[in-house]
C-alpha cells in the first residue's frame, strides 16, 4: 500500500455491499437480540395462525381451504405493525441517536454518495424488523398456498405493504434528520403512520380520494375478498362491487397500481429531501422548484381523483360512509355536503402551501450568508432558485396553482348535475385566490422578514386562538353568535370555510350569523390583505436594508 | 497552481452576525505538521468544520492536496481525515467493527485487507488488545485513540485533528506525536488545534494563532513567538552584598520597572534589546555589585496565548 492516500474506488462498490447497510446488519443482527425478537414474533405469528386456522376449522366448521385462509389478515395486521410502527420509529429514533451522539458526521466523510447514504439508513436502520417480518412469511405462505390464494391477490398486496413501509420509512428517517430530539423524531414518525391510518381516511371520504393511497386500505379492499374464507370473501365481494376501481381523469387504474405510482412519487420527494441533507446540512428540505412541482402535483391528484367521482355520485360523504351498502332510492347529495368538500380542500390546499412556504423560506441568518457571498462574488442579485433567495414568486405561483385548482373542483362540484341552480359566480376565482394570497404570503412575509418565532406566535394568535375563543363565545348562546362569528373568521383557517360559504349563500344558516358571515369575512380578508401589502413593503425595506449593510461593511448587521 | 497541501482563500463563516472566521487565508505546505491555536471562539473548530467539509462557509475556497472541497466534496473525503474535538463513537459497535465499517466506507479493498489495515491502525495507537469490546466501555483517552485510528485508516494525504490529545495520557500523547511525525515524514500534512500549547510548539513544524475569527500571526514557533510576545521580558539577576544598593541602581535604569528582591534574587522588567541587556549587565559590574547571576525569562507561549485572550476583552491586536 502506499504510503500516502490510498487510491479508493467507492464507485465500483457493489450495491449489497452499502457499508452503512453492513454496519447496522452487524449492530441490529446481533445473535442475542434477533434471538429474543425471533422468540417474540414466533410465539405471536404461532398463535395467530393456530388460533384464527384452530378457531376457522373446529368452531366455524370451515372447509381445509377456508380454514387456512383464516390467519391470513390477522398476520398481515402484525406484519403491518412491525414494519409501519416498529420499523419506521426504529428508522427516524436511530438517526437521531447518531445525531445525538455526533456520529453522524462521521457519516457525511464518509466519500459515499448521498443517495447511497439515504439508501444505507432506509435499508439498514429497520434490518432487524424486516428480518422479524420475513420471520412471519412462511405461516403466511402456507396460509397462501393451502387456502389457494392466487399470485394476483397476494402480490399486490404485499408489493403495497413494502412500499407503504418504505414511504414511512422515509418519513421516519425525515422526521430523524429534521427533528433534534430522540423521542420526539420517535413520536411525530409513529404519529404521522397513525394519522394516516385514522385522520387521513376519513379526509378522503370528504372528497380528497387521493388520500387514501398513501395507505395500505385500497390494496386491501381490493383483495381481501380473496384473502378471507369464501363465505365473508363473498360478502365482501357483493360490497366491492358497488365501488369502483380507481379513476383518475378519464384513467382507469387498479388499486394496487395507483397506490404504489402515488406512494412511489411521495418516496421520491421523501428521498429527494434526505438526499439534499446529505449533499449539504444546511440546505432546505426542497428546492424551490421542487416545492412548486409537488404542490403542483398534489393539486393535480387531488383532482384527478375527485373530477371523475362526482357525476356518479361516489365521492360525497354521505355516500362514502354507506358506500358499502347500495343507496337509497332517489338519493342525492345535500348542498351542504358539498360546501363542506370545498371548504375542506380549500384548507387543505392551504395547509400545504403553508408547509411548503415554510419549508422554503430562508432564514434571516440564511439570507444574509446568502447576500455576503453574492455581494463577494460581485453577483447582481441572487440566483432565483437560490435558497438565500425570497420564497416571494414561489408563494405566488403555489397560491395562484392552488386556487386554480380549488376553483376548478368547486365548479365542477357545483356546475354537476346534482346542484342545477347553485352555480358558482365568476367572483369564485379570484375570491379564492385572495384567500391563499392572502395568508401565504402573510406567512411567507413573517418568516423572512422576522424568522419563524414570530410566525410561531403568528399561528398561534392569530389562527388558533380566534377559533377557540369564538368557540367559547358561540356555545353562550345564540345571541353571542354573530360575535363568534366575527371572531372565527379572524382565523386564516376559518377563511377558505368562510370565502365558500360567502360565494354559497345556499345553507340556512340564522338569519343574523348569514349576515355576518360575508361581512366578517370580506372585512377580516380586507384587513389581512392590508396586513399582507405592509409587511411585504416591510420585507422588501428590510431586505434592501440588509443587502446595504451587506455592502457597506462585509458584515451585514440585522 | 500553488504546491501547498492546504490551501485556504478569504473564508469567512458567519452564524448570524456572529463572525466566527473572518476572511482568512492560510497555506500549508505538503509534509508540515501546522498548529493552529487560540482561545475559545477564536474560530479554529469553524475552519476545521469547513476544511473537512462538514459546513458550508458564507464564502471563500479552500484545496486540500490539490481538491477543491466545494466542488469535489466526496474526492475531498478520500484525500482527507478529520478528528473531531471529543470524538464521539458508536455505542452499537465493537471496536473493530467500527474500523471495519469505515475501512469498508473508504473501499479498502477485500475484507482480508481491511482486517489487516484495521489491525495496523489499531497497533499504532496501541489498542490491539481491545479490538473486540464495544466502543462505548473505552475511556476517554482510548476513545480518542481510537478515533485516530479511525482518521488514519485510509491513510490521508491531509489531516485535520481538532484537540487529538485531550483526554489522552502522557504516553497515548507521545505516541500521538510520534505518529503525527511520522505521517508527516511520509508526506501527509496535518494541521492540528489544540491547548495544550507547549505540546503543539514541540509537535508543530509551523502555526498560527488566530483570535475572534482572524489570523494574528502565522510562522514557525519562534517567529510567533517573536510576533505576539512582549518586548518586555523578566530578568533575574543574583548579587552577593549591597542588594539594596543594586536594587536601588537598577530602579533607576528608565528601561526597568517593577524591580523587586524575589528570594534572594532582584527581578524585574525589562524592556530593552539585548545589546541594551548587556550593556545593564556591564554597568552593574562597572558599579562593583557582585553579579553572580543573570537569567532572562522570556514569556512562556502559554503566556502569550493567555495575553492574546485576555486582549479579547479590548480592541483586536493589530501584528
Amino acid at each position: 500500500m502506499s504510503e500516502l492516500a490510498l487510491e479508493t474506488c467507492p464507485e465500483r462498490r457493489r450495491w449489497w455491499s452499502n457499508p452503512i447497510w453492513r454496519r447496522y446488519a452487524r449492530s441490529r443482527l446481533r445473535p442475542q437480540a434477533l434471538g429474543v425478537g425471533l422468540l417474540l414474533i414466533w410465539i405471536s405469528a404461532g398463535f395467530l395462525f393456530f388460533f384464527t386456522r384452530t378457531l376457522g376449522a373446529y368452531r366455524f366448521k370451515l372447509g381445509v381451504v377456508d380454514a387456512e385462509r383464516a390467519p391470513l389478515v390477522p398476520l398481515l395486521v402484525l406484519q403491518a405493525i412491525l414494519l409501519f410502527f416498529v420499523g419506521t420509529g426504529q428508522v427516524a429514533g436511530g438517526i437521531t441517536a447518531e445525531a445525538d451522539e455526533g456520529t453522524l458526521d462521521y457519516q457525511r466523510l464518509s466519500p459515499m454518495r448521498p443517495l447511497a447514504k439515504v439508501l444505507g439508513y432506509l435499508l439498514g436502520l429497520p434490518l432487524r424488523e424486516w428480518c422479524l417480518f420475513g420471520a412471519t412469511l412462511p405461516f403466511t405462505a402456507w396460509g397462501l398456498w393451502r387456502g389457494e390464494v392466487g399470485v394476483g391477490t397476494w402480490l399486490p398486496v404485499y408489493a403495497a405493504l413494502v412500499s407503504s413501509a418504505i414511504l414511512y420509512h422515509l418519513t421516519g428517517l425525515v422526521a430523524g434528520t429534521v427533528v433534534k430530539n430522540r423521542r420526539w423524531a420517535f413520536l411525530i414518525s409513529l404519529g404521522a403512520v397513525f394519522l394516516l391510518y385514522t385522520v387521513i381516511p376519513q379526509a378522503a371520504k370528504f372528497g380528497l380520494v387521493f388520500f387514501k393511497y398513501l395507505t395500505l386500505w385500497p390494496v386491501i379492499d381490493e383483495n381481501l375478498a380473496n384473502l378471507l374464507p369464501r363465505e365473508a370473501g363473498g360478502v365482501w365481494r357483493l360490497a366491492k362491487s358497488f365501488e369502483p376501481e380507481v379513476r383518475f381523469f378519464g384513467l382507469r387504474f387498479s388499486e394496487a397500481v395507483f397506490t404504489l405510482f402515488s406512494q412511489g412519487v411521495l418516496s421520491l420527494t421523501l428521498g429527494v429531501m434526505l438526499w439534499r441533507r446529505w449533499r449539504r446540512a444546511e440546505s432546505h428540505l426542497l428546492g424551490k422548484g421542487w416545492a412548486l412541482g409537488v404542490f403542483g402535483w398534489m393539486q393535480l391528484v387531488l383532482l384527478g381523483n375527485a373530477l371523475p367521482l362526482i357525476e356518479p355520485g361516489l365521492l360525497f360523504p354521505s355516500r362514502q360512509f354507506s358506500r358499502r351498502y347500495l343507496p337509497k332510492e332517489n338519493w342525492e347529495p345535500a348542498v351542504g355536503e358539498a360546501l363542506g368538500m370545498i371548504g375542506l380542500y380549500g384548507l387543505v390546499t392551504l395547509l400545504l402551501m403553508v408547509v411548503l412556504t415554510v419549508i422554503i423560506t430562508p432564514s434571516v441568518e440564511t439570507q444574509v450568508r446568502g447576500l455576503r457571498r453574492g455581494h463577494r462574488l460581485g453577483w447582481r442579485r441572487l440566483p432565483w432558485f437560490s435558497d438565500a433567495a425570497s420564497s416571494f414568486p414561489f408563494v405566488v405561483l403555489m397560491a395562484l396553482v392552488g386556487a386554480a385548482g380549488w376553483t376548478v373542483f368547486a365548479e365542477r362540484l357545483m356546475g354537476s348535475s346534482w346542484f342545477a341552480g347553485h352555480p358558482l359566480g365568476a367572483q369564485a376565482g379570484p375570491t379564492l385566490a385572495l384567500v391563499l394570497l392572502g395568508a401565504g404570503l402573510s406567512c411567507q412575509a413573517i418568516l423572512e422578514g422576522w424568522g419563524g418565532r414570530r410566525l410561531f406566535l403568528a399561528a398561534v394568535f392569530a389562527g388558533v386562538v380566534p377559533l377557540l375563543a369564538g368557540g367559547i363565545v358561540g356555545t353562550v348562546g345564540s345571541r353571542s353568535l354573530v360575535s363568534a362569528t366575527w371572531l372565527v373568521g379572524l382565523s386564516p383557517v376559518a377563511a377558505p370555510g368562510y370565502a365558500v360559504a360567502c360565494l354559497l349563500p345556499t345553507v340556512d344558516w340564522p338569519p343574523e350569523v348569514a349576515l355576518a358571515l360575508p361581512r366578517a369575512f370580506w372585512f377580516w380578508q380586507g384587513l389581512t390583505g392590508l396586513l399582507g401589502c405592509w409587511l411585504l413593503v416591510r420585507l422588501r425595506q428590510i431586505r434592501r436594508a440588509r443587502a446595504v449593510a451587506v455592502a457597506a461593511t462585509g458584515r451585514g448587521a440585522v | 497552481m500553488s504546491s501547498a497541501a492546504i490551501q485556504i482563500k478569504d473564508l469567512r463563516v458567519d452564524y448570524g452576525d456572529f463572525v466566527a472566521v473572518d476572511d482568512v487565508s492560510l497555506e500549508v505546505g505538503a509534509g508540515e505538521i501546522f498548529g493552529l491555536v487560540g482561545p475559545n471562539g477564536a474560530g479554529k473548530t469553524s475552519t476545521f468544520r469547513v476544511l473537512a467539509t462538514l459546513m458550508e462557509p458564507t464564502y471563500g475556497s479552500v484545496r486540500l492536496a490539490g481538491v477543491d472541497i466545494f466542488e469535489e466534496p466526496e474526492a475531498a473525503r478520500r484525500v482527507m481525515g478529520y478528528m473531531p474535538d471529543l470524538a464521539p463513537v458508536p455505542s452499537d459497535l465493537k471496536v473493530w467493527e467500527f474500523l471495519d465499517f469505515f475501512a469498508e466506507a473508504h473501499a479498502l479493498g477485500s475484507a482480508g485487507l481491511r482486517r489487516e489495515r484495521v489491525e495496523e491502525c489499531l497497533g499504532q495507537v496501541n489498542l490491539l488488545e481491545k479490538r473486540g469490546v464495544y466502543c462505548q466501555t473505552l475511556s476517554r483517552g482510548q476513545t480518542q485513540r481510537l478515533v485516530l485510528a479511525k482518521t488514519l485508516l485510509h491513510r490521508p494525504r491531509v489531516l485535520i485533528l481538532d484537540e487529538p490529545a485531550s483526554g489522552m495520557d502522557p504516553l497515548s500523547r507521545r505516541q500521538l506525536r510520534l505518529a503525527l511525525r511520522g505521517l508527516a515524514a511520509g508526506g501527509a500534512t496535518v494541521i492540528v488545534s489544540s491547548h495544550i500549547l507547549s505540546e503543539l510548539a514541540e509537535m508543530c513544524t509551523s502555526l498560527c494563532v488566530m483570535q475572534r475569527g482572524r489570523l494574528l500571526a502565522s510562522g514557525t514557533v519562534d517567529e510567533v513567538r517573536g510576533l505576539l510576545g512582549r518586548v518586555e521580558r523578566t530578568v533575574s539577576v543574583g548579587v552577593l552584598e549591597r542588594e539594596a544598593e543594586a536594587l536601588a541602581w537598577l530602579e533607576g535604569r528608565a528601561q526597568v520597572a517593577e524591580a523587586q528582591r524575589v528570594g534572594g534574587r532582584i527581578t524585574f522588567r525589562w524592556s530593552g534589546d539585548a545589546r541594551e541587556q548587556a550593556g545593564l549587565l556591564a554597568g552593574l559590574v562597572r558599579e562593583e555589585f557582585l553579579v553572580c547571576a543573570w537569567e532572562e525569562q522570556k514569556s512562556s507561549f502559554e503566556e502569550i496565548l493567555m495575553d492574546v485572550a485576555a486582549a479579547a476583552e479590548t480592541p483586536a491586536l493589530e501584528v
